[in-house]
């Protein structure tokens, strides 16, 4: 059964169209209740998790590392919910790293400006220009944070399925038109779609593992083929390889770890994992 | 009962598209129809319009407001074409045309830039390369065309109702998100949206009018009630007043007319 992903310019928004889609069609929500249970598995603060969601890179990108060790946890404990089918996911981030699994729903949903401008008028006491002007920064900071950790625009609608405005449609409508597009064959999960998902999963939680002593590394996974690619001086290159083995073998469902070790210095890690089409 | 928009790229099955919403809901398609409308009512041959409202204005057209003319003309004339309601229309910038009218659905079509490429090389026979620099130069000249005109970007989802990525759907579904969007009591013609649509076409045909006079003006109306501003020119607020009554004498619909210095309040 079909996973759908809500993104949306406003947070709250997301997820009540989020919230309601899943109670429509009967499905489990998803949403930032899962930082807890992250925040446990890998001892670290349920804020700092919700920080790393929010906020945008630092000016002297001190912090940025730190930020994305949280956000490789926060995608592999995602991703294995994702797993269980029939969810809504949102507030995750899971739109820009859930990429390229045919049986997934990416849409996005577009607050109502005039709406959220009077809301801060009222909340804030501020005035109509003050407001326009906060909402176009709180844009411009989560297209900067998109581009940062995921080197993807989330404002871009060719990274969704179907984008809806809710200028004018209303929040009950958006829920039917949402319900009515998962209906659609295309959504149906296949074998395939559903090894696609499984891959990701297990190269997030490799990642996740490995971010610690190896946060450099890329990995992909395939059927229980886990590959991981790093580099390092010359000299070092066997003792990291076996050091990476290790690590990766003891993960439940990796059948074969393969390291490739460059032999130069500084390669970018990626949180984005790469795209298979499905 | 409404008037439907689709924005798209080439090649992005979006005429497709708005042919079937309109032959389902029974409305009007619109497209070619407004240039035809516009050299007609205006006597502009249809090939200047064509090529003034394609490609982005150069420089010194922006510091003359060379294209300005042409937009008014093309504008009033859509707005006038759309005025009786239960049309689609695809092409030039309906969204923003159209802008402010509430039974005004304002949809885009999206398709991956791979498949766009494979299109135009199969439909044009050229090579990759080829194919790719035509599509992102179309793009771009679509980009700056409106960037330009209504500093608006035709990418930016919020200009619109519904955004389809036709991508995983088939043409029949994105109709389908069409009509069951038209059928909605929000985009439903009222009196009051009917009589915004009636004051848009009214205040496009002045301002269409006033073109001759080389100035460029805001024209608003309410309830036939016509507004002209002209900027901070004093000047040439006068030079319209004095000759306005010759030129809007074959519109109809006015009830009365004004002309003040400065701009309209947003």
């Amino acid at each position: 059964m079909p996973v759908i992903i809500v993104s949306s310019d406003s947070y709250g928004t997301g997820r009540e169209i989020a919230e309601s889609t899943a109670k429509f069609l009967g499905y489990e929500f998803i949403g930032r209740e899962i930082l807890a249970k992250t925040a446990d598995k890998y001892g670290v603060s349920e804020a700092r998790l919700t920080q790393a969601l929010d906020e945008g890179p630092s000016f002297l990108r001190r912090s940025s590392k730190i930020r994305n060790r949280h956000l490789a946890y926060i995608q592999e404990v995602t991703l294995f919910e994702l797993l269980k089918d029939n969810t809504v996911c949102q507030g995750l981030g899971a739109h820009l790293y859930v990429l390229g699994v045919s049986h997934v729903l990416r849409v996005r949903i577009l607050s109502d400006p005039d709406k959220r401008i009077n809301q801060l008028v009222r909340q804030q006491g501020v005035s109509i220009s003050k407001a326009k002007k906060i909402l176009d920064r709180e844009k411009a900071l989560q297209r900067r944070w998109s581009m940062n950790v995921f080197n993807l625009d989330e404002t871009d609608p060719s990274h969704y399925d179907l984008v809806v405005s809710l200028s004018q449609i209303d929040s009950n409508e958006a829920v039917k038109i949402i319900k009515e597009t998962v209906s659609y064959p295309r959504f149906k999960p296949m074998t395939y779609s559903m090894n696609c998902m499984e891959d990701l999963a297990l190269s997030s939680r490799a990642r996740a593992v490995l971010w610690e002593h190896f946060p450099d590394a890329k990995v992909q996974a395939d059927r229980g083929t886990v590959v991981i690619e790093t580099a390092d001086f010359k000299w070092e290159k066997e003792k990291k390889a076996k050091a990476i083995k290790d690590m990766v073998r003891k993960i439940p469902g990796v059948e074969y770890v393969e390291v490739h070790v460059a032999g130069h210095l500084f390669p970018r890690g990626s949180l984005r994992p790469s795209r298979r089409a499905s | 009962m409404a008037i439907i928009t689709v924005s798209r790229g080439s090649y992005s099955k979006g005429k497709e598209v708005a042919e079937k919403v309109a032959e389902r809901l029974g409305y009007q398609c619109l497209s070619r129809d407004v240039i035809l409308e516009a050299s007609g009512l205006y006597h502009i041959p249809e090939i200047k319009l064509v090529k003034a409202i394609h490609d982005a204005p150069s420089v010194l057209e922006r510091i003359r407001g060379g294209k300005r003319g042409y937009i008014a003309y093309y504008k009033s004339a859509l707005a006038g074409l759309v005025q009786k309601d239960n049309i689609v229309y695809h092409g030039l910038a309906g969204h923003l045309l159209l802008k402010g009218v509430p039974h005004v659905i304002k949809v885009r079509i999206i398709a991956d830039l791979e498949d766009r490429v494979r299109n135009e090389m199969r439909q044009e026979g050229i090579s990759e390369q080829a194919a790719r620099s035509m599509i992102l130069k179309d793009d771009q000249e679509r980009r700056k065309w409106t960037m330009s005109l209504y500093g608006a970007d035709p990418w930016d989802s919020s200009l619109y109702d519904l955004v389809i990525h036709i991508q995983r759907f088939t043409v029949s579904n994105a109709v389908d998100f069409v009509c069951r969007t038209a059928g909605m009591d929000q985009f439903r013609t009222t009196r009051e949206s009917q009589q915004k649509m009636d004051d848009l076409a009214l205040a496009s045909r002045v301002k269409a009018a006033l073109i001759g006079l080389n100035a460029d003006v805001d024209v608003i109306s309410e309830y036939g009630n016509v507004l002209v501003f002209a900027g901070t020119d004093d000047r040439l607020a006068r030079k319209i007043r004095g000759k306005i009554g010759s030129l809007i004498s074959d519109i109809d619909g006015i009830n009365n007319i004004e002309v003040h210095a400065g701009a309209p309040s947003e």
